[in-house]
């Protein structure tokens, strides 16, 4: 075992003591699954066996509820992004599967056309009113997420920093550069607060992470493959890659790892923080910034699945109490179901929106002022199951520093 | 980070209770969790010792067991705090520790345990004339054939029906307890209806497979009502929706007290301050991460959980604070012949040795780390699985840390 | 009285290949097995269809029968012949000059051994240590599956009469005037006594072979030989890795489904029932192992075996590693009793060659002409991929090509038709070696099943990863509601005896997660379901 976390040597750790299957949300919600044990390291086994593939493996929606319900430390669910991708390689992709797997690109070409961003809003809209959603097996009753007229990264450059010796550079993800550019504006002003001066590196493909949960497994690696070589440059420089998204941080700092098992890949993730993980870095070494406006709120703050994974502890809601007068109540109603683009899929629409039913239950409560989630779609799905808009705990922080 | 009152390492039945029994006593507390714990695999049952008074045998035990050092006053605390606990998500737990109640098991024979959730307490079955054994279309690892046959060893006396209900599981993966517990819940009523059909009186009983809903007791609450005989739940073949309920009793405990809770969670190695400990060190794919404690209460397991491991013979280890292990030396006292047999295994004896205060303690019995308490399966000196005493020496080793 | 021509005695891969040589050569002939199938040598052992090459150096002779047989068992033996291939490495601590040896033994035996670069052998077998492994040839070894080829044999017996008796032990011959009459047997179950009426016997017990001798007042040079092996949770291995150096212990691995075995040692032992390991015997197999595979003590063990080679000893011959693994036939007319003969020492590689040779002796005596045919008629009719592929949609993933392996043309249909039918039967029993339900009710129903082991080595539940911690409850309660009635309804004890199988092979490996997984098995049997080692209080 040349590498122990590369995910397909932790299959033989399972003890099948069914941890997983009692923790994972997708079980309680469909009896079609087949469920994490026996699809990953079981099945695992008995690969050699036969050329096949599990047709309920689609139904594994990548929240890893199931890796950290196991007490031997099996990447589960890699291991079913990785089966995954042995189906598609005899298998043709859908195109709503193409398509979810591809924000960026598409991002990218509706921005082609003039005015694109403001059209693609009204044509989504459009779009579902004439059922073209579910004929490209979207789930119909979702909005697609409204496109920024500038994306982030084009945003960035008229945004006045002074230059400092404390440099980081920020990967946005897809969703904060192409749906959510004031994400990216409110980081950029709380690391500025904090004396650091934010760079970004237009180089940075799209973490991969849709792209490994639909199938494109060759065309995740490629991303990694750049984005690796780019967090190596800017490590060599000393100067450390930061991102507010908790599913690109968690691609960056464990998966790409656990999929293709490269050790530079582990080299470039020792240089990649989560936001709020690298604040609380801040705060312990007393460098924070604690000049911060009371705010007198409180905050319901949903913890993304994929933050839990982390094991980073809860940095945001740790940092946001700092905030005199601020009181941040996690919501502790498991995973919202939307786990990426699974809920966008027509077929998987009901399951996310079960899932999330009791999050939404919770949220419904309006025991507080604002729901806060680190993670693009959580806040979509919350927002889409209550009404209710919730912003990132960035934008929070960025407010006391008025 | 902040620093933590307490900082408990393992999310198994002893560290949630300590999480608990701190909490509920104003502490700070951080509970730190890698995987889920054992109690989604257990009976949900709390077995203490098996003796007719575990509270009367608990006295004759040597010293070096960990009821000894805990107490009896701490054990029979212990048991009250813990049915406060589970009352407050309207799961209901009978017993006391003078006696013992029967429970039937997923294979006809009957266990014994002071503490039993209210729905698998199987104390009236005696006085009962016939008994109705619920087999459920479509629910894997429930044989009530199997049951039946053995069960009529303990009550010949009695008439044995076996029913088959379709509670409409078929038509997905195989169903589990645990999955059928699910389905159920929010639909009681076609269970409710299928068990009404057989006309059973009050003289009756009805066993089933534990699928009375996963979270407190509102299922049966639905269910039970409806029917004059009484029914009661089995255990089960793991994921166990019995242990699921407990689980997630403690959790919502704690959530309401204010418990942090860190998934994912493996913690390393400690900080330490002389004979203190000041923090714990948690790994992550790529650095590592304090947690600043006053106190710390060790709470990982023996072998099953990882809280104990050993990749070589004749050498187990602890491996976070590197705490000596004693264990029994020597292929034949390491395990008896037989996996079944009336005495204890050898290697389930394995464990860290502690002084009355639950500190961990070195050969000569000097303490290691004073503000450290270890509880739960790590504990040495006894094989808590024949004795039948897992449940009981962890709560009330977590009850005992957590106070101190 | 029951009445054969031809008695075989022990049902290991010899007896088994004779009782099919007869039956297809039209001799009424009924083999009677004091335990279950292949408890000998025959299953406890690595599970490598030899090419001939660990013999190319020391005895040529026994190299060319290897590779003979090989080609042959992989025509006739498709559903339980894996053709994976093998690979000899030589490491950087062994002789060079064997390595030339080598090469040249297996140029004139006629086995092909390609050599291949490091970087080949490293891409073939990833987990192979870098540090150690100095060069790397193929060779065309395969793994066989013991249980799934003693059915087999079964199988194609029956369809020329052939009949069989498991767990009826030999407990004596009925002779007059030296000529043989009878061999007088006991139902272990029920403890009946009776005779079987027949012109000749075979002695074919292995290990046991002195035992029944005695039994006829001869005296048989056989010495049992203990060789332990490991089996590990995966396919560490894709090929039979063997090291290239003057045969050893622990220095195979090879891949076996969903397993690996790594073998064998080599102890002279009284008793052939010894089939016990102990952790020194682990330990040094691991020690010599991990020179191969670097990582060896970080896979999962599932547990340790060992069964016991039946040497011949020539009167004065060498013993242990060093006697011979060539054969004997004795016809002990010579000894004064007619009629009665021995087949000992041998391999499994080989065991058709021996069956043919001593049903050559035979079928003299019994002036029966008809020619061998063992070599050219496939042991059973392959499932074809038509009825896998129409099967596939009522099996679970991963598990139609191995239950059609295993079951054969006829039970097959008979499993995909409850299947069909009863969707409650898809359910599985076996999670870790994807065994259906639907599969041990097929067996459970057989007249040969009558303990849950039985079961167990015909479709392989219990023997993956949690070693019988989930399929125990479920096997016994399966066998309960389908199996033989006298010996089925005991569930627990069932159970029971089902569990401490297992903890047999385990119990000398109880360390890492070899130990974790029976703290589990304890935490479900003893606290959850009040399992004791008495009766039930």
């Amino acid at each position: 075992m040349s590498d122990t976390t590369k995910a397909i040597f932790t299959g033989d750790r399972c003890l099948s003591c069914t941890s997983c299957m009692a923790n994972c949300p997708v079980m309680a919600a469909v009896k079609e699954y087949r469920g994490p044990k026996l699809v990953a390291p079981a099945h695992g086994r008995m690969h050699f066996s036969q050329e096949d593939v599990e047709a309920t493996l689609e139904f594994c929606s990548n929240c890893k509820s199931c890796d950290r319900a196991c007490p031997s430390g099996v990447a589960v669910s890699t291991l079913n992004m990785l089966q995954r991708a042995e189906y598609y390689k005899k298998h043709e992709h859908l195109r709503s599967e193409d398509m979810l797997a591809h924000g960026e690109r598409m991002a990218n070409l509706i921005r082609k056309i003039p005015f694109g961003a403001t059209f693609s809003n009204i044509g989504m809209e459009f779009g579902k009113a004439l059922g073209v959603f579910s004929a490209l097996g979207l789930a119909g009753e979702r909005n697609m997420p409204a496109y920024a007229s500038t994306p982030f990264k084009d945003l960035f450059g008229r945004i006045k920093q002074t230059p400092t010796g404390k440099k980081i550079v920020l990967f946005t993800g897809c969703y904060i550069n192409d749906n959510e550019p004031q994400v990216g504006e409110a980081f950029v002003k709380v690391f500025n607060a904090n004396g650091y001066e934010v760079l970004i590196d237009k180089g940075f493909n799209c973490c991969g992470s849709p792209l490994v949960v639909t199938g494109f497994l060759d065309e995740a690696r490629q991303h990694a493959d750049n984005n690796v070589a780019r967090i190596l440059d800017w490590k060599k420089k000393g100067i450390p890659v930061v991102t507010p998204c908790t599913s690109c941080s968690l691609m960056l700092k464990e998966e790409y790892h656990e999929l293709f098992g490269e050790h530079e890949m582990h080299e470039a993730a020792e240089n990649v923080y989560d936001a709020f993980e690298f604040l609380e870095i801040l705060q312990e070494r007393g460098e924070f910034n604690e000049n911060l406006k009371p705010l007198n709120q409180k905050f319901l703050y949903h913890v993304p699945c994929h933050l839990k994974s982390q094991a980073i502890g809860l940095p945001a809601q740790n940092i946001l109490e700092e905030i005199g007068g601020v009181k941040v109540q996690t919501a502790d109603a498991g995973c919202c179901g939307i786990s990426g683009n699974y809920g966008f899929r027509k077929d998987k629409y009901n399951i996310s929106m079960k899932i999330g039913a009791k999050l939404f239950e919770r949220v419904k409560r309006k025991d507080f002022d604002k729901v806060i989630s680190d993670c693009g779609t959580c806040r979509m799905q919350i927002h889409h199951g209550t009404e209710i808009k919730p912003v990132h705990p960035i934008e929070i922080l960025a407010a006391a520093y008025d | 980070m902040k620093i933590s009152d307490l900082i408990v390492i393992g999310g198994g039945l002893a560290g949630l209770m300590s999480a608990a029994v701190a909490a509920s006593r104003g502490k700070k507390v951080t509970l730190l969790t890698y995987g889920s714990g054992s109690l989604p695999l257990a009976s949900g049952t709390i077995d203490f010792l098996n003796a007719e008074a575990p509270d009367a045998a608990i006295k004759n035990l040597p010293a070096h067991h960990p009821y000894k050092k805990i107490g009896l006053k701490n054990i029979d605390a212990a048991a009250k705090f813990f049915c406060e606990v589970t009352a407050q998500d309207n799961l209901p737990y009978n017993g006391r520790l003078s006696a013992q109640i029967p429970v039937v098991t997923a294979v006809g024979t009957l266990k014994y345990s002071a503490l039993v959730p209210e729905s698998m307490d199987a104390s009236r079955l005696a006085s009962k004339k016939k008994i109705f054994v619920a087999g459920i279309k479509g629910l894997k690892d429930f044989y009530a054939k199997m049951l039946v046959d053995n069960l009529k060893k303990y009550f010949s006396d009695k008439t044995f029906e076996i029913v088959n209900l379709d509670l409409e599981l078929l038509g997905g993966r195989d169903i589990t307890s645990m999955d059928a517990a699910q389905i159920l819940t929010g639909n009681e009523q076609i269970l409710a209806d299928g068990l009404k059909k057989l006309n059973a009186t009050e003289d009756d009983a009805i066993i089933i497979p534990p699928i009375l809903g996963l979270e407190g007791n509102s299922s049966r609450a639905e269910v039970k009502p409806q029917l004059r005989a009484e029914i009661f739940e089995t255990t089960c073949l793991p994921p166990s929706p019995p242990g699921i309920r407990l689980q997630r009793a403690f959790i919502k405990y704690l959530q309401k007290s204010g418990v942090r809770i860190f998934e994912n969670s493996k913690v390393v190695r400690g900080i330490f301050d002389g004979k203190k400990i000041s923090g714990v060190v948690v790994e992550n794919a790529v650095r590592e991460k304090i947690f600043p404690a006053r106190k710390v209460i060790l709470a990982t397991g023996g072998f099953y959980s990882g809280g104990i491991t050993m990749r070589e013979f004749e050498n187990p280890k602890e491996p976070i604070f590197d705490i000596p292990v004693f264990f029994p030396m020597g292929e034949n006292n390491w395990s008896n012949k037989n996996l079944f047999e009336n005495r204890p295994q050898g290697f389930s004896m394995t464990g860290i040795f502690t002084n009355e205060n639950l500190n961990p303690i070195d050969e000569d019995g000097k303490v290691l780390f004073e503000n450290l308490h270890v509880v739960g399966a790590n504990l040495g000196g006894s094989d808590f699985i024949f004795e039948r005493s897992a449940g009981g020496v962890a709560i009330s080793s977590a009850y005992k840390g957590a106070i101190l | 009285m029951e009445k054969a021509t031809v008695v075989v005695i022990g049902g290991g891969a010899t007896g088994l290949g004779i009782l099919r040589d007869l039956s297809m050569r039209g001799v009424k002939t009924l083999l009677v097995e004091k335990n279950d199938l292949v408890n000998g040598a025959s299953s406890r052992y690595h599970g490598l269809l030899h090419s001939g090459g660990r013999y190319a150096v020391k005895d040529q002779e026994a190299a060319k029968e290897c590779i003979i047989e090989n080609q042959i068992m992989r025509k006739i033996g498709k559903s339980c012949v894996e053709p994976c291939g093998g690979m000899f490495t030589r490491l950087d601590i062994d002789d060079e000059a064997y390595e030339e040896a080598w090469v040249k033994g297996c140029a004139d035996s006629g086995i092909e051994a390609t050599p291949i670069t490091l970087d080949e052998a490293f891409k073939l077998e990833p987990r192979l240590s870098r540090r150690h492994v100095k060069s790397a040839y193929l060779v065309p070894d395969a793994a066989v599956d013991g249980f799934r080829m003693s059915w087999q044999l079964i199988d194609s017996s029956k369809r020329y009469g052939g009949q069989l008796k498991t767990y009826t032990e030999v407990i004596g011959f009925d002779s007059v005037n030296g000529e043989l009459r009878g061999v007088k047997v006991r139902n272990q179950f029920t403890g009946e006594e009776y005779e079987i009426a027949c012109d000749i016997a075979v002695n074919a017990a292995g290990g046991w072979a002195g035992f029944v001798g005695k039994l006829a007042g001869v005296e048989i040079g056989v010495q049992p030989d203990k060789g332990t092996l490991i089996a590990f949770n995966q396919r560490i291995v894709n090929h039979v890795v063997n090291r290239l150096h003057k045969s050893s212990d622990g220095d195979i691995f090879v891949p076996h489904g969903s397993i690996t075995i790594l073998g064998t040692s080599s102890m002279s032992i009284p008793d052939p029932e010894d089939t016990s390991t102990s952790r020194e015997e682990v330990e040094s197999l691991l020690k010599i192992g991990e020179a191969t595979f670097e990582d060896l003590r970080d896979f999962r063990i599932l547990r340790t075996f060992a069964g016991s080679r039946p040497l011949y000893i020539p009167p004065g011959g060498a013993v242990g590693r060093s006697a011979s693994r060539g054969f004997a036939i004795v016809d002990h007319e010579q000894d004064g009793l007619k009629g009665l003969f021995t087949i000992v020492g041998g391999k499994f590689t080989t065991y058709r060659l021996m069956a043919e040779k001593m049903c050559n002796q035979i079928c003299a005596k019994l002036n029966n002409t008809t020619p061998c045919r063992t070599a050219e008629e496939p042991l059973v009719e392959e499932v074809s991929q038509e009825d896998k592929d129409r099967a596939k949609k009522f099996f679970p993933s991963y598990g139609t090509n191995l239950a059609a392996t295993r079951l054969g043309v006829e039970r097959f249909k008979k499993v995909v038709e409850r299947l069909e039918n009863d969707p409650e039967s898809r359910e599985l029993v076996c999670e870790c070696e994807n065994v259906t339900r639907a599969e041990v009710e097929e067996i459970c129903k057989d007249d040969t099943s009558f303990i849950v082991n039985d079961v167990r080595r015909r479709t392989r539940i219990g023997m993956g990863t949690c070693q019988g911690n989930f399929c125990a409850l479920r096997a016994a309660a399966v066998f309960a509601d389908t199996g033989i009635e006298s010996t089925a309804k005991d569930s627990l004890t069932r159970m029971r005896e089902f569990l401490q199988g297992r903890w047999k092979g385990i119990r000398p490996v109880l360390l890492g997660r070899t130990l974790r997984e029976t703290e589990m098995t304890r935490a479900i049997y003893e606290l959850s379901m009040n399992v004791t080692g008495g009766e039930p209080q």
